[in-house]
């Protein structure tokens, strides 16, 4: 009975398993279910899609109060002008770590001193020029604000005499070269502090108080902003000596003591801006903010001076009046001015930070998912004709308009991501006339 | 224990099908975009095989439940148990294109038993109408020079759960009475995955509604014959609608319309004829539908029929009579629809073959029909399906009363 049983079954498995394969052998044949369109002329739309562009965008340049610029891997120095941004001049700060010295041999002479400086590879402005940059020793102890950051406009007292200086014909593209400020009279003072054991070289808290650290300040010449890498084994202070008096010896042979950067967020980069003779002019005596149309229809953009375009969107209020429409998506359409971006690339990603009646750097725009926001580059590198950003700021739209009221002092920032903000000089000038910023807004309603 | 197997093994062959569906095309029809959707009859399995005649047949090894008054004639000592499952290949021909789709679900689950010798009831879940379309279709973004795409989609359908009593007023007379409570949802969807919205319309519909039967029988020498006959009235569904609106960041609802949908009055009779282990009948039936609005422009509504015959008759050879004989069944359908799209109506014509199989050791019996048809015309704006459906129906019948040696 049993064995019956069993047999009948295997027989009706069997039955359904050809039933299971024919099935899938006809649903294989089936029109995909995103291709299916029969009976399309049955449906009746309740939504509408509509693209419009027509709602205003208020835009201008802000001057941020301050940026910090403390902590970054590269130090800047320099001066720069051109016609749009006028004039930046970069001078870099940093201490330099104390370590034990070795005793040194009686017979140990002093031979060079010279502050090492790397290429980190960026650059700004003119490097077939000569660049003068001196070394000054700080007469003030760096000292980080509460929040443990310095900014760029933060400074330091430091002796008017420099320590050395250098004239040269920067070649930042040449990855590994360096080049070497000779302080020769600080060098030997440092040399025999250390040979005859002084106390300023005794601990980290002498030698700290004896040597501030340095500033690296543009000299007289030169239309370039150069940067070095800043850290200890990059950035340093390298003391030679001989032993043996008998020959002379190539320099890079001799002995010598190292000195490198001391902690990285005591390290920062500070600048000068002088807007003089550029669109900017007016910028500080307008609350560091100035409308596109007082700077010929241009916002600017460059990151560690704290530049940044603002966007502001004085008729959205309108929308609330419209029943049955939801937004579905908000994007900012933007233009470099033409031909602005041949010498200096522009930045691959765009950043929004939310903004506020007094200018301040609030939060960085996130989407639904509070994944930052960042642009898209539609390129057109044929003609240069077709070149923008797009960036989607539905979340902040939705956000702003859900309490049904819009803030018009709620404006956004356009920057970089935080860490090139504080570090590169990257810049954008926007076109605000023609074509203007756009809003694009795709609307359904129902 | 063999039963679970099979019932698993069908379940099985169901997820199957299911799990495909939820990669490709499941459509009932884009025609159940109207109205309650597309109208399912209530014949089960072994009524699928002849065409869906099933009014005058009495329930005797198998459940009808077409006609309450059918379970007079059920044996005292059995109680049936039938689940239904389908799964239905269409291709779609309108002059311009050709698409095809694959539909499959389970379909009813029914229960059967005699009370007394003059009381027997039945009840269950099966299908009254049904909603299944996707419709791809390109929309302009307003304003600019795009298109995008929008589709549209639509599912639930009204399910009945009813409780059928029937009544032996005398040897040939059997009165029947059902109770069913209708229920489920009309959903139609639009929507943009390109921007994230979708519009969801919602009516959720219930209602209770009686309808009746009668099964008269009588014998000529060796010569059965039933008449049956159906009557339900129409009867307005309680309608509920939301309709919401959903973008990538919200969630609102839009509206709630007010929305009229009613069964219609229902009327059918049926004629059977009985010899040995051969039996045929044929059915006609009437729904009175005119006066149901739609909300698409375009259609109206008209009263309609359904005509089906059917024979069913045993295999010849060694087996006729014995436990593992198998039945055949061959019929005919012929159904109009209840709506009219631009003065044309949808009907629907199909030939059916159904056999079934005794399942040996048990008293159980796997009812396997094919229906062959077509449902529309290809005309201007209006589609023609050819359908090819698979029924499948497991009928399980268990001895109560019987303590059973070796279990």
């Amino acid at each position: 009975m049993i064995k019956k049983g069993t047999n009948s079954l295997t027989k009706h498995f069997t039955f359904f398993k050809v039933l299971v394969c024919l099935a899938v052998l006809i649903l294989a044949s089936c029109t995909k279910i995103n291709e299916f369109t029969i009976g399309d002329n049955f449906v009746e739309s309740q939504t509408h899609l509509t693209v419009i562009d027509t709602f205003r965008v208020d835009v201008s340049t802000v001057l941020l109060d301050s940026l910090y610029t403390s902590g970054v891997s590269e130090a800047y120095a320099g001066r720069y002008r051109d016609n749009d941004f006028g004039q930046i001049t970069c001078t870099s700060y940093f201490t330099f770590n104390y370590q034990y010295f070795s005793t040194l041999n009686e017979s140990a002479i002093y031979d060079s001193a010279a502050l090492v400086l790397s290429y980190s590879g960026y650059s700004l402005g003119d490097t077939v020029s000569l660049l003068n940059l001196n070394v000054h020793k700080l007469t003030e102890q760096i000292k980080p604000f509460s929040n443990n950051y310095l900014y760029n406009n933060t400074s330091f007292e430091y002796e008017a005499d420099p320590l050395g200086s250098i004239s040269f014909y920067p070649a930042p593209g040449s990855g590994d070269s360096t080049i070497s400020i000779p302080i020769n009279s600080f060098g030997e003072e440092l040399f025999d502090l250390i040979k005859n054991r002084g106390e300023e070289v005794s601990s980290s808290n002498w030698f700290s108080s004896y040597l501030k650290g340095f500033a690296i300040t543009y000299g007289n010449q030169g239309n370039a902003i150069i940067g070095f890498k800043a850290d200890e084994s990059h950035l340093l202070i390298k003391i030679y000596y001989h032993e043996n008096t008998a020959l002379p010896v190539e320099r890079d042979k001799l002995p010598s003591i190292s000195i490198g950067m001391g902690q990285s967020n005591y390290m920062f980069n500070s600048l000068k801006l002088d807007f003089s003779d550029s669109p900017l002019e007016n910028i500080r005596e307008t609350m560091n903010e100035i409308p596109s149309a007082e700077s010929g229809n241009r916002a600017y953009l460059q990151g560690i001076t704290g530049l940044l375009p603002k966007f502001r969107f004085p008729t959205l209020q309108d929308l609330l009046m419209e029943k049955r429409l939801k937004i579905l998506k908000a994007e900012l359409i933007l233009e470099p001015v033409k031909n602005s971006y041949e010498k200096i690339p522009l930045p691959d990603r765009l950043y929004l930070y939310e903004t506020d009646r007094l200018n301040r750097m609030n939060k960085i725009l996130t989407d639904a998912n509070g994944d930052p926001v960042y642009s898209t580059l539609v390129l057109d590198e044929i003609f240069n004709e077709e070149t923008y950003y797009t960036i989607d700021i539905t979340s902040f739209l939705i956000d702003e308009l859900s309490d049904r009221y819009f803030d018009y002092n709620h404006g956004l920032l356009l920057g970089l991501n935080q860490n090139s903000l504080k570090s590169s000089f990257s810049r954008l000038i926007l076109e605000d006339g023609h074509p203007r910023v756009k809003l694009k807004l795709y609307l359904l309603s129902y | 224990m063999y039963k679970l197997f099979k019932i698993s093994g069908l379940v099985l062959t169901l997820l199957l099908l299911h799990m495909y569906n939820a990669n490709s095309q499941s459509s009932s029809s884009p025609y159940s975009l109207f109205g309650l959707g597309s109208l399912e009859t209530s014949s089960l399995g072994p009524g699928k095989g002849m065409g869906g005649t099933s009014i005058a047949f009495r329930s005797a090894t198998y459940l009808n439940i077409s006609n309450p008054a059918s379970f007079s004639g059920l044996d005292s000592l059995v109680s049936i148990f039938e689940i239904g499952l389908f799964g239905k290949y269409t291709s779609y021909a309108s002059f311009t294109k050709n698409q095809s789709s694959i539909d499959a679900n389970f379909r009813y689950v029914v229960m059967g038993f005699r009370i007394t010798p003059w009381l027997a009831t039945s009840f269950g879940f099966a299908p009254y109408s049904t909603i299944g379309y996707n419709i791809n279709t390109k929309s302009d973004v307003e304003g600019s020079n795009l298109k995008y795409s929008k589709v549209f989609s639509g599912d639930g359908g009204i399910n009945r759960t009813f409780l059928s009593t029937s009544f032996k007023i005398t040897k040939n007379l059997a009165l029947g009475v059902n109770a069913s409570w209708l229920f489920g949802n009309i959903t139609h969807r639009e929507l943009s995955e390109t921007y994230y919205y979708t519009l969801e319309d919602v009516t959720y519909l219930s209602n209770f509604h009686l309808n009746y039967g009668l099964n008269y029988r009588f014998a000529i020498n060796e010569n059965n014959f039933s008449v049956g006959l159906i009557f339900g009235d129409s009867k307005k569904l309680n309608a509920k609608n939301t309709t919401t609106i959903k973008t990538n960041t919200e969630t609102e609802v839009i509206r709630g319309r007010s929305s009229k949908y009613s069964i219609p009055r229902n009327f059918g009779a049926g004629l059977a004829y009985e010899r040995g282990f051969f039996q045929a009948g044929i059915d006609f039936e009437r729904s009175l539908w005119e006066g149901t609005e739609f909300k698409n422009s375009g259609i109206r509504s008209r009263n309609c029929d359904r005509i089906s015959a059917g024979v069913e008759f045993p295999s010849f050879g060694p087996n006729k009579g014995t436990g593992r004989m198998l039945l055949y069944r061959v019929g005919a359908e012929y159904r109009e629809s209840y709506f009219i799209i631009n003065n044309t109506p949808i009907d629907y014509y199909a030939l059916s073959f159904g056999t079934g199989i005794p399942l040996k050791g048990v008293l159980s019996t796997v009812n396997v029909s094919v229906e062959l048809g077509q449902n529309g015309v290809k005309k201007k704006d209006l589609f023609r399906e050819n359908f090819v459906t698979v029924h499948l129906d497991l009928s399980l019948r268990d001895l109560w009363f019987i303590k059973r040696r070796y279990l």
